[in-house]
């Protein structure tokens, strides 16, 4: 048994699967569908595609409803269930701020009456939804799986690698990864945190033997002006950056499970996020705004 | 098309239950089936529950069902549980043709009593492999049980299958409050297979084979025939004579799936169970388990049972005069159905409250295929179960 990598581009990441595996054919026969399946949601819900479900539903926001499969249905069901536990603080339409955001270096702070005026096009509670259709009811509203879609390809395809057979996997989706059972010899994977501030240094290493690991951060695409940081993960209430933390790294039985813990904890930020933790009882490990870290991970989660 | 109901964005919901309200959703979800495990955030829980049931002239309530349960450095679980049952009331004890026709008849003579009852159950995890030791106990006045039992789990395929296998000893003693004297042994190994296999996220099938054999003292010293016959002045009355020894196999087949889109569960079980003594039953229940939000649940059921009679089952006592014979009508050829309903209530917190209510109604014109016999007396009852439990 010998570890076998797989780097692949998708989501505008690169993205890997490491499977344990006899020889690089077999690996490559237990990765592939993986990869596939992460390329299958990527193209059914990207908002970069015109064809992808979500691209289909902005595009007849404030128009007819839009024809879904059981599949959306559900990633709907566990939007509203992300709405409903933070008290509509994770909104699957509050992307349409991005209209007022530029996340590059030299771009202006939106102003107060330019975040105003998208707010009345945020608002889950007003999608109109049953197993079948969906429909956003005002023209401009925008209905993104941000916080879920990607955490939801991770699990697909650590399902994608069981089926195919593989016992020891790992699949990382720009930092948000399934882990299948321990490594051969039994020990656990070394996850590396990325630091919030250094590019390519790990600021943690957490052993995880099983489930996924899911981490927000305010890193990714950022502005910032006068020395204040504005990060993409966005309050719906005032269309301003969530603040409190630089990154939040939950661990769960499933990654969909765990970005959406961490992304709800950034949005309620560090107080009110720290507690929504420990209430949850799951192993976290976040760095704060000013850098202290909070690491409440045991020796090895699983 | 109806917007998400509540207009206004919800107070945040008690903590406890964010990851189980989460995981929920994302159980519905084609995803990894070791999601099946991920509410289990919890360490242990505990729980109490009172019993009653009521069948004319007969009232037992189990009062109260104590458990708790908890996972110790993630590879121990602890189980216990105690009971106390109280049972009070006349019992059917005599089956006679006084009339013309046998029918059993209630004796007058109540009956009290008080069982207190207990069981342990240990699990050690192995990675996939898990071996579980338990012991129970249950005391009566005129009955004593102590059992054993060992148990192998093993999860392979990636947890997709789990094979368990079990060996428990049971002795017994069987005394009577009518007669001091009786003080009997009864000896029962039991060995279990069984094989679980989950056959899509949403569904799986667990089939297990249990066979018994049992050695000792069987006779119901409360059950008594009184036969005239046409040509003899005086009735005989005969002591309940069963067979030293039974010998059981009985087969369960269970089967559940979850509708995520009607947030529902199917439960269907069947059960075949034989023994030497010539019974043969066939048990077969549907449920539906609907969760209605998040805090309600409903599940009606109907439980169908059917069963042919022990060889050497009669009313009356035959001539000539058998060296077994019994008239409980538990050996009778009967069938009988059961319906029930069940309510849940879980609270933010993760305490659950539950209340079943149900009926029974056993007759011989319930018997699969008719044949049933004919002095079975049809039985009637109520019951109800109230439990609450609460992890920690």
């Amino acid at each position: 048994m010998s570890l076998h990598r797989f780097a692949f581009r998708a989501m505008a990441a690169v993205n890997e699967v490491q499977v344990h595996a006899a020889d690089r054919g077999a690996a490559a026969a237990m990765a592939a569908p993986a990869i596939a399946e992460v390329r299958r949601i990527e193209e059914k819900y990207s908002r970069y595609r015109p064809e992808s479900v979500v691209s289909r539903i902005n595009a007849q926001a404030g128009g007819a409803p839009v024809a879904i499969d059981e599949e959306t249905a559900g990633l709907l069901d566990f939007a509203d269930a992300c709405w409903r536990q933070s008290a509509g603080l994770f909104d699957a339409t509050s992307g349409v701020l991005r209209r007022a955001w530029r996340f590059e270096p030299g771009s202006a702070v939106p102003s107060r009456e330019a975040l105003e005026a998208l707010l009345p096009r945020i608002g889950w509670q007003r999608v109109e939804r049953t197993r079948e259709a969906v429909r956003l009811p005002l023209a401009g509203m925008e209905l993104d799986f941000g916080g879920f879609g990607k955490e939801y390809a991770v699990d697909r395809a650590a399902l994608a690698l069981r089926e195919a057979g593989a016992e020891s996997a790992l699949v990382n989706l720009a930092g948000d990864l399934a882990i299948l059972g321990p490594q051969p010899d039994g020990t656990p994977w070394n996850v590396g945190i990325r630091h919030p501030r250094v590019e390519n240094v790990a600021i943690a290493t957490l052993p995880v033997a099983s489930g996924a690991i899911a981490t927000s951060g305010d890193y990714e695409r950022y502005l910032e002006v006068d020395g204040v940081r504005h990060c993409h993960v966005l309050d719906p209430r005032t269309g301003r950056s969530a603040r409190g933390f630089r990154s939040v790294t939950v661990h769960a039985q499933t990654c969909i499970v765990a970005g959406s813990a961490s992304t709800i904890a950034m949005l309620m930020g560090r107080d009110a996020g720290l507690e929504w933790l420990d209430g949850l009882a799951v192993a976290h490990f976040c760095v704060l705004e000013d850098g202290a870290i909070i690491d409440r991970f045991p020796a090895t989660v699983s | 098309m109806a917007a998400t109901e509540d207009r206004e964005a919800p107070a945040p919901r008690a903590r406890g239950g964010a990851l189980a309200a989460l995981t929920q959703a994302a159980l519905a979800l084609p995803i990894l089936a070791i999601a099946a495990r991920a509410g289990a955030a919890q360490v242990g829980e505990v729980g109490i529950a009172v019993l009653g049931y009521k069948e004319r002239g007969l009232i037992k309530v189990t009062e109260p069902v104590i458990w708790a349960n908890a996972q110790i450095a993630e590879v121990w679980e602890v189980q216990a549980s105690a009971a106390i049952d109280i049972i009070t009331g006349a019992s059917p004890q005599l089956v006679t043709n006084l009339s013309g026709k046998p029918v059993q008849a209630v004796t007058g003579a109540s009956i009290n009593d008080r069982r207190n009852t207990g069981d342990l159950h240990v699990t050690r995890h192995f990675g996939d492999f898990a071996l579980s030791g338990s012991y129970t106990e249950s005391n009566e006045e005129d009955y004593h049980s102590r059992a054993y039992g060992v148990e192998g789990r093993w999860d392979l395929d990636h947890k997709l299958t789990t094979i368990a296998a079990g060996y428990g000893r049971s002795n017994d003693r069987v005394g009577s409050s009518i007669d001091q004297t009786l003080n009997a042994p009864r000896h029962t190994d039991e060995y279990m297979l069984g094989v679980t296999r989950i056959l899509t996220p949403l569904s799986l099938v667990q089939s297990t084979v249990a066979i018994a054999r049992g050695r000792g003292w069987y006779n119901d010293p409360y059950k008594l025939t009184l036969t005239f016959y046409p040509d003899q002045i005086l009735p005989i009355l005969l002591a309940d004579r069963r067979p030293d020894h039974r010998d059981t196999l009985s087969w369960l087949t269970r089967y559940r799936r979850h509708f995520p889109g009607a947030n529902a569960t199917l439960q269907a079980d069947y059960r075949y169970y034989r023994d030497d003594w010539g019974i043969r039953a066939h048990t077969l229940e549907v449920a539906w388990q609907q969760d209605l939000g998040d805090r309600w649940s409903v599940r009606p059921a109907l439980r169908y049972y059917t069963q042919s009679a022990a060889d050497f089952y009669s009313p009356t006592i035959p001539r000539p005069q058998p060296e077994i014979v019994s008239s409980d009508q538990r050996l009778a050829a009967f069938g009988g159905l059961s319906p029930s309903l069940r309510l849940t209530y879980r609270f933010a917190g993760g305490t659950v409250i539950e209340g079943t209510a149900g009926y029974v109604h056993d007759a011989r014109s319930l018997r699969f295929g008719g044949g049933g016999s004919e002095a079975y007396t049809t039985l009637r009852a109520v019951f109800g179960l109230v439990s609450v439990s609460r992890p920690f």
